[in-house]
C-alpha cells in the first residue's frame, strides 16, 4: 500500500537532506584555498494530471487548472557560486590569487588539462613549479638553478633574477582560462575543475584581458563561503526537515485510526 | 447499506487528497520561486427525486497562492527576484510562452540562458541566447548587459531585454509544468514599468507554520469522519437488530 501523502513528504526528506550534504561540504571547505561554495538547486517533480483542465465541473464551470496534485520535490543539481573569495596577502613569492574570473591550468597525470582558483605553488628539485599536488603549471614553467627572486606580473609574466646580474629574465607566462559558462565546469576532487560539454572550450591567454582576471602575487584567494550565511541556511534545512518529518507522522497517525477504528 | 457512509468515504478520499497538497507544498518550502497551491473543496449535488440531502464532496488543487515569497540576498549575478507581482516569461515544454516567479538564471553551453529548472528564458523575440561575453549583468528593468571579448568593461553594451510581465487584467493559472499560463490562452505583454533586483532570489512562499496547522487540521477532519462511519455502522447495526427474530 502506498499512499501519496507519505511518498511526498518522503521527497521533501531526501531533497532536504541533500541539501544538508550541500552545507555540510560548504562549511568543510572555509579554509580551502580557492574553494567556490555550492548551492543546492531544488525543482518540483512531476504532477499527477487527475481531471484534465477544461473538463466540465458542473454545468455552468470548468476545471480552470485540472485536478493535478504536485509529487514533491528532488534537487535539481548544485550550482557553484563564483563569487571571489578574500585575498589573503601571505608574502610568498609562489603564492598567486586572480582576482577576477579565470583558472589556473595544471597537467593532469593523463595528459589532460584540469582548471584550478587555488594558487598555492610550490617549486620541485627540478625547479618545475607544480601545485600543492605536484601537477605542473600548462604550459610548464621551468625555474633555472641559482635564482635569487621571482616575479610574477598581473599578466601572467614570471621573470627571475640571477645571482650575479642585473636583468631579470623572462622565464614563461602562466596563462589563465576562461570559460563562457564556467558553471558547468565539473568538480573533480583537490580544488580541480575539469572541462565539460556544458563549459564551452577554454579562452586561454593572459591575465587582464579579454576579461580574464589579473595575478597577484604573494596572496591567495580564500574561499567563498559565508559562515553565518551556511549556518542560517543549515537552520532552515533542519527546520524544513522536521516539518516534513512531522507531515510523515501525521499522515501515519491518520492511516493508524482509520485501521484500528473502521 | 445507509448512504451515509458513502458521503464520507468521499470525504475521505477528498481529505487525503488535501493532506497530499499540504505535502507538497511542504515538501517545496525551499524550491526557488515556489507558489504555494491551495486546495478547494466543493460539492457535489446528486440531482434525483425528493429532498437534495446529499452533496459529496471533491477537493481538488484549483489555483496556487500568489503572494510574494521572503526575497534572499546571493550577491550572484544571474540571479533575479521579480518585484511586486512581475513575471518572467520562459518557455513551457509545450512550446508556448508561459510565466515564472523563478529567476536562478544560468547559462548554457550555446549561450541559452534557462530556470534553474530548465525552461529557456524569454527575450524580446523568442529565447534569450547570449553571445559569448566577458562579463554579464542584468539590469533592474531586465535589460541583459554584456562586455564583447576584448570590450571595455565600461562601456557594457545592451544586447536585449528579459520578457518580465505584469498578470494584472488578464487571469493566470499554474499548469502541471509548473508555469503560469494565461487562462484563456495567448500571452502577456511585456510591462515596460515591472522591476527587478539583480543578485537576489526569491524563497518559496509557503508558510510553514500555516502549512503544519492545516495539516493538523486535516489530519482531524481525517478522525471525525471515521466516526461517522462507526456511526453509521451502530446505526445500521440496531436497526438490524429490531428486524432480528427474537430467540
Amino acid at each position: 500500500m502506498s499512499n501519496a501523502a507519505l511518498q511526498v513528504a518522503r521527497t521533501g526528506l531526501d531533497a532536504q537532506n541533500a541539501k544538508m550534504r550541500v552545507i555540510a561540504n560548504n562549511l568543510a571547505n572555509v579554509n580551502t584555498t580557492g574553494f567556490k561554495r555550492d548551492r543546492a538547486q531544488f525543482q518540483t517533480l512531476a504532477y499527477q494530471q487527475i481531471v484534465q483542465k477544461g473538463a466540465p465541473s458542473d454545468q455552468q464551470n470548468q476545471f480552470a487548472t485540472g485536478l493535478s496534485f504536485g509529487t514533491g520535490v528532488e534537487v535539481a543539481g548544485t550550482a557553484r557560486i563564483e563569487t571571489q573569495g578574500s585575498l589573503q596577502t601571505t608574502g610568498n613569492a609562489l603564492d598567486i590569487a586572480i582576482e577576477g574570473p579565470g583558472y589556473f591550468q595544471l597537467q593532469m597525470p593523463d595528459g589532460s588539462v584540469g582548471f584550478t582558483r587555488s594558487g598555492n605553488f610550490t617549486m620541485t628539485a627540478q625547479g618545475q613549479i607544480v601545485n600543492s599536488e605536484g601537477l605542473p603549471l600548462f604550459p610548464q614553467i621551468q625555474v633555472p638553478q641559482g635564482v635569487t627572486g621571482i616575479t610574477i606580473g598581473t599578466d601572467g609574466i614570471v621573470s627571475a633574477t640571477q645571482a650575479g646580474q642585473a636583468e631579470a629574465t623572462q622565464l614563461g607566462q602562466i596563462e589563465i582560462a576562461n570559460f563562457i559558462n564556467a558553471a558547468g565546469l565539473q568538480p573533480a576532487g583537490n580544488n580541480m575543475l575539469l572541462q565539460t560539454g556544458a563549459s564551452g572550450p577554454p579562452l586561454v591567454g593572459a591575465g587582464g584581458i579579454e576579461g580574464r582576471g589579473t595575478l597577484r602575487q604573494g596572496s591567495l584567494e580564500g574561499s567563498n563561503v559565508n559562515i553565518v550565511e551556511e549556518l542560517v541556511n543549515m537552520i532552515e534545512t533542519q527546520r524544513a526537515y522536521e516539518v516534513n518529518s512531522k507531515m510523515i507522522s501525521a499522515t501515519d497517525e491518520m492511516l493508524q485510526f482509520a485501521n484500528q477504528n473502521m | 447499506m445507509d448512504k451515509m457512509v458513502r458521503t464520507s468515504m468521499r470525504a475521505m478520499q477528498g481529505i487525503m487528497n488535501r493532506q497530499t497538497a499540504i505535502a507538497n507544498n511542504m515538501a517545496n518550502a525551499s524550491t526557488t520561486g515556489f507558489r504555494g497551491e491551495i486546495v478547494r473543496a466543493q460539492s457535489l449535488y446528486v440531482n434525483g427525486d425528493g429532498l437534495d440531502s446529499r452533496a459529496t464532496v471533491k477537493e481538488y488543487v484549483l489555483d496556487a497562492d500568489m503572494n510574494p515569497g521572503p526575497i534572499k540576498s546571493t550577491g550572484r549575478p544571474l540571479d533575479i527576484a521579480m518585484q511586486g507581482d512581475a513575471l518572467l516569461a520562459v518557455q513551457s515544454p509545450g512550446g508556448e510562452e508561459a510565466y515564472t516567479r523563478r529567476g536562478d538564471l544560468q547559462l548554457t553551453e550555446s549561450g541559452l540562458v534557462t530556470t534553474g529548472d530548465g525552461h529557456p528564458v524569454m527575450g524580446q523575440a523568442g529565447p534569450l541566447i547570449l553571445p559569448a561575453a566577458d562579463q554579464i549583468s542584468i539590469a533592474d528593468d531586465g535589460g541583459v548587459w554584456i562586455v564583447p571579448p576584448g570590450g571595455d568593461p565600461l562601456q557594457p553594451q545592451q544586447i536585449d531585454r528579459l520578457k518580465i510581465t505584469s498578470p494584472q487584467g488578464s487571469e493566470i493559472v499554474k499548469h502541471n509544468d509548473t508555469l503560469f499560463h494565461v487562462r484563456e490562452g495567448g500571452v502577456l505583454p511585456g510591462d515596460p514599468d515591472a522591476r527587478l533586483t539583480t543578485g537576489a532570489l526569491e524563497d518559496s512562499n509557503v508558510n510553514m507554520s500555516l502549512a503544519l496547522v492545516d495539516m493538523i487540521e486535516t489530519s482531524r477532519a481525517w478522525e471525525a469522519q471515521i466516526k461517522l462511519i462507526t456511526a453509521a455502522q451502530e446505526i445500521d447495526e440496531s436497526s438490524a437488530r429490531i428486524m432480528q427474530m427474537p430467540s
